[in-house]
């Protein structure tokens, strides 16, 4: 049974019903809970950075070793070399926050300058970038990643630039499509013969007030990606190295113990990765639901 | 029951939810309308005004969970009458307040399964509708003449594929498509919109239905393939008698191939009758509006002493908020100072003024 | 089917193929570029302390083609592999080519094996929501496919390693050294990547998009007023066409998380072989692989064209 009631006025006026009540519940719970996850990442990485944290991430205590959760103030308790899983999941945040950030920075000024380019101009520029996106997507991004860390073996920094171009192209094609609708609306036009000049045109009008919500969306789906990328490549030993922390690399650490049924030193960073890496989709879905209203019904 | 009308539709509500504006659109709000055996009934209005979705209504067309039709359609083709929408009253509550639809709840999954259960034997085979735009109404991705055939074997007593594949072609010869046997194997898309249309025709007609709704049937065509398509329906007319509802807002059209006319405006209809004395301009006894419908479509006499058009002043009803008094009051022309309180506060009814010709305005009430 | 069916098909593959030729030199490039760039050849590397006079040195460097200008070595590459010769592995000194084989067959099992359990999972959710709408399911399902879609892989193989191992001792551990093929030992890591590739969200979203989309299309409705089924004229434009546009579309995705799951179930595939090949810095071993999986790619975006043309007759006319 699904219900619908009307309102009992019958005044023409919509305008007051508040944007929560028109939206789909679902779509609201997603961006509650992407913030919260987002906020959670931000004041742990402040944290982190500060070393406010409950313990030492680096002390090794051998008499704690592989202690379970709870035990002697170890919430999460403690890995192979006796390490607090908790302060060392907490800086596990530094590896991938600056390094994201950088990805989504690139991925999103590369990708509104193309989709510009190939929106608004057209012809060469657009061929151009339909061959760049036709050639990144023809790469696995984790096999171009290791070809990378095989020529370079370059930091996290340089493997997350990577990331971000790799983005590029999805981020072009969407503010291409977007100045496109425009211009098929005659907005762009319109603006023209309004005597605009064609940088207040694409930065101020096309890029702040027609693709913020979708840079936005992007920057949080970009965000959720290189999270992903930064843990799978420390899983596999070219990321972040022992003794510093990263999700990847915790899981790793863990992984013999895991078979031998002492669970959490794996199984702690993998929950992060996954409630974070959930909460930025959820958000950027929600987010994309709220704002561009993809959501019909 | 020889004389019992093949279609009729009574008080027939068609509502719309809106999400984000949390009320209803009243797209079709208490029809009344019956279509005899053997006549063709034009339906007539502006966009909006409910045409399309009162045909899809009688189909049981209206998809997605929102939609909500109240009312009756009764049907009756072999003697006994049937309404379409029975049983369906049980998959879903209606809460209503002065007679409008306030609340709904609907058991969505119960209400389609029913409906399919009701319409089964009814869709294609006693009611076919063709639509506007035939060129998207087909399926792109079959050959034209596997689309018919795919019709007849459903509703004739033809099961067999080489048989219904030759009543395919006779039926596109009937339609006039030139070389039909050719025709019969393109796609939609080598064919044009003219030719679509015919092939939309053939499809609908091959089953025999009792009933022909045909929705807009010329909009979206050139203007010269339209009269064509009107030269043959009206051919077509003649030849099969079938008991055709046509819905179009172009008059020229109505005025050739109905024998009743039913206009509407902002979901009821507000006149009803014969053709002649609805849609005769020099009739002066009708609705306001469609007297301001008429008097908006260019005849000899605005071409040749270049009178201008007179075009109805206000915009379409707003079917959300429906005012409480006459639904055309703020756009009409005629409203005299002794019955302007009442257009202003209440509706009139659809009440007879002449001999099988009812309007729906205060003008006529004494 | 025809012959006229088929000219078609073959003009649509030759066009595939010589975009497919365009990009895999494009992609060669960028192989090439990278490594060209990459601070000391991994000759340097590999002869380091065991060859001692320069001249020596140069010799070596000289017989392994790293002394010539940039493009005499990138066009002697690109020739070398059309003719079948991917070089030889520094660490190993066997020819590439025949490990390509190898390991490409085996990633070949698992990407398609785990498209497959995708494809299984996610249609028919996304089927189940494009028709019923929202019903009291979508949520649990909703929530499962992100829960699923977040999922770290490893961490995913860590437990059905686990469980299926070590507690129940079910499927045999297979060491990288055995060359044999085992199909039980195919079907773990087949599920676990087909789960945990992190598409089956965007899968269900966009499957159930076009699928609605469709739905709504006028000939549907026509469909539907003429008493058809509604599932016979949607199947090819609502289910065939996207469910081939998201396979073509996530192959590269699922080559990326085979590199994981093969590195935890020690499966010997290509993401194995680029990994060790990334710490050896061994670059003939990556560069092919690299060229490899671009093809795997493109074949899967042929694939999608030559299914697309022969289900729409429009596209050949395009």
């Amino acid at each position: 049974m699904k219900n619908y009631s009307q309102r009992s006025g019958e005044i023409g006026d919509f305008s007051d019903i508040p944007f929560w009540k028109k939206a789909d519940a679902a779509d609201l719970v997603y961006v509650s809970y992407g913030l919260l996850i987002v906020t959670l990442v931000v004041v742990s990485y402040l944290l982190g950075a500060f070393h406010l944290l409950p313990h030492d991430p680096h002390d090794i205590r051998l008499d704690l070793m592989m202690s379970p959760p709870g035990t002697a103030g170890h919430l999460l308790g403690t890995d192979f070399m006796g390490r607090d899983i908790f302060s060392r999941l907490i800086v596990g945040i530094q590896a991938y926050f600056l390094p994201g950030l950088l990805a989504v920075a690139i991925s999103l000024i590369g990708g509104s300058t193309l989709g510009v380019l190939a929106g608004y101009r057209g012809g060469m520029a657009d061929t151009a970038i339909t061959y760049f996106t036709n050639l990144v997507d023809s790469f696995p991004r984790l096999v171009l990643i290791l070809l990378v860390v095989a020529a370079f073996k370059p930091d996290i920094y340089y493997i997350m630039i990577v990331v971000g171009l790799t983005n590029v192209p999805v981020v072009a094609s969407l503010v291409k499509g977007k100045i496109l609708f425009l211009k098929q609306k005659n907005f762009v036009e319109a603006a023209v013969s309004l005597g605009l000049p064609a940088r207040t045109i694409i930065l101020k009008h096309i890029l702040w007030y027609n693709c913020r919500s979708l840079l936005i969306i992007q920057a949080t789906l970009g965000m959720g990606e290189a999270i992903l990328m930064e843990t799978s490549l420390s899983y596999l030993g070219f990321g972040v190295q022992e003794p510093s922390p990263s999700w990847g690399n915790m899981v790793q650490a863990g992984a013999n113990y895991f078979m031998q049924g002492k669970f959490w030193p794996s199984t702690a960073p993998a929950l992060a990765i996954l409630f974070t890496i959930m909460g930025f989709h959820l958000l950027g879905d929600g987010l994309n639901n709220l704002l561009e209203g993809k959501r019909g019904r | 029951m020889k004389n019992a009308p093949l279609l009729k539709i009574e008080d027939l509500r068609t509502y719309f939810y809106s999400r984000s504006k949390q009320a209803f659109i009243r797209s079709v709000d208490g029809v009344n309308l019956e279509i005899r055996r053997g006549e063709t009934l034009g339906v007539v209005g502006e966009s909006g005004s409910g045409k399309s979705i009162t045909a899809l209504s009688v189909l049981g067309l209206i998809s997605g969970g929102p939609g909500v039709i109240a009312g009756k359609i009764l049907f009756g083709s072999n003697g006994e009458q049937k309404d379409l929408l029975d049983g369906l009253e049980g998959y879903v509550k209606i809460g209503r307040e002065q007679n409008r639809i306030m609340q709904v709840s609907k058991d969505v999954l119960g209400w389609e399964r029913r409906s399919d259960e009701v319409m089964r034997t009814i869709r294609g085979g006693e009611i076919a509708m063709i639509f506007q735009n035939p060129k998207a109404s087909l399926n792109p991705f079959t050959p034209v003449g596997k689309q018919i055939t795919e019709a007849i074997r459903l509703h004739t007593k033809i099961t067999d594929a080489q048989e219904a594949a030759e009543r395919a072609i006779y039926w596109l010869k009937r339609v006039k498509i030139d070389s039909p046997a050719l025709r019969f194997d393109n796609y939609p898309f080598g064919l044009s919109g003219g030719m679509c249309q015919r092939a939309m025709i053939a499809m609908a007609l091959a089953c025999e239905p009792a009933l022909l709704i045909a929705d807009e049937p010329t909009t979206g065509l050139d203007a010269t393939i339209q009269s064509k398509i009107v030269d043959l329906l009206a051919e077509l007319k003649s030849e099969l008698g079938t008991t055709t509802m046509l819905i179009s807002h172009d008059i020229s059209v109505i005025s050739r191939l109905s024998d009743s006319v039913v206009v509407m405006y902002g979901g009821t209809v507000v006149e009803y009758g014969p053709v002649r004395d609805i849609l005769t301009a020099s009739i002066s006894s009708k609705h306001p509006y469609t007297s301001a419908l008429l008097a908006s479509i260019p005849g000899e006499e605005h071409v040749r002493d270049k009178v201008a058009l007179q075009a109805i002043e206000g915009d379409v009803l707003d079917t959300i908020n429906i005012p409480a008094g006459c639904r055309f009051y703020a756009r009409c022309n005629r409203v005299t100072p002794k019955i302007r309180e009442n257009c202003e506060r209440r509706e009139p009814d659809l009440r007879e003024i002449a001999p099988g010709h009812r309007a729906r305005c205060w003008l006529y009430f004494d | 089917m025809r012959l006229s069916g088929l000219r078609p098909i073959a003009l649509v593959l030759t066009r595939e193929v010589m975009i497919t030729v365009l990009l895999l030199l494009g992609v060669s490039f960028v192989v090439f570029v990278i490594l060209y760039l990459a601070p000391g050849d991994p000759f340097s590397m590999l002869v380091e302390g065991q060859v001692q006079s320069e001249e020596a040195r140069a010799g070596a460097r000289e017989a392994l083609g790293f002394s010539q200008s940039w493009y005499s070595q990138y066009f002697s590459w690109v020739t070398q592999m059309l003719q079948g010769d991917f070089g030889t592995s520094i660490r190993t000194g066997l020819p590439v080519a025949s490990e390509l084989v190898f390991v490409g067959f085996n990633t070949l099992i698992l990407t398609i094996g785990s498209m497959l359990v995708t494809l299984l999972i996610a249609v028919p959710i996304a089927l189940y929501s494009s028709v019923r709408g929202t019903t009291a399911l979508s949520w649990p399902l909703t929530m499962f496919a992100y829960v699923v879609s977040a999922l770290p892989v490893f961490w995913l193989g860590y437990i059905v390693i686990y469980i299926f191992m070590h507690r129940f001792g079910l499927f045999p551990l297979m060491t990288s050294s055995s060359r044999g093929f085992s199909w039980l030992y195919a079907l773990l890591p087949i599920v676990v990547l087909g789960v945990g590739n992190g598409t089956i969200s965007e899968v269900i979203r966009s499957l159930r998009d076009e699928m609605g989309r469709v739905m709504s299309e006028d000939y549907i409705r026509t469909a539907r007023a003429k008493g058809a089924s509604v599932w016979k004229h949607s199947f090819k434009e609502g289910f065939l066409i996207p469910v081939t546009e998201i396979i073509a579309a996530k192959i590269p995705f699922i080559l990326g998380g085979a590199v994981i799951v093969e590195q935890v179930f020690n499966w010997p595939g290509m993401g194995r072989m680029a990994w060790q090949a990334a710490q050896d810095r061994d670059f003939p071993v990556i560069m092919g692989i690299a060229m490899l999986a671009a093809v795997f790619v493109r074949m899967g975006s042929m694939f999608q064209r030559v299914v697309y043309v022969m289900v729409n007759p429009r596209a050949s006319k395009e």
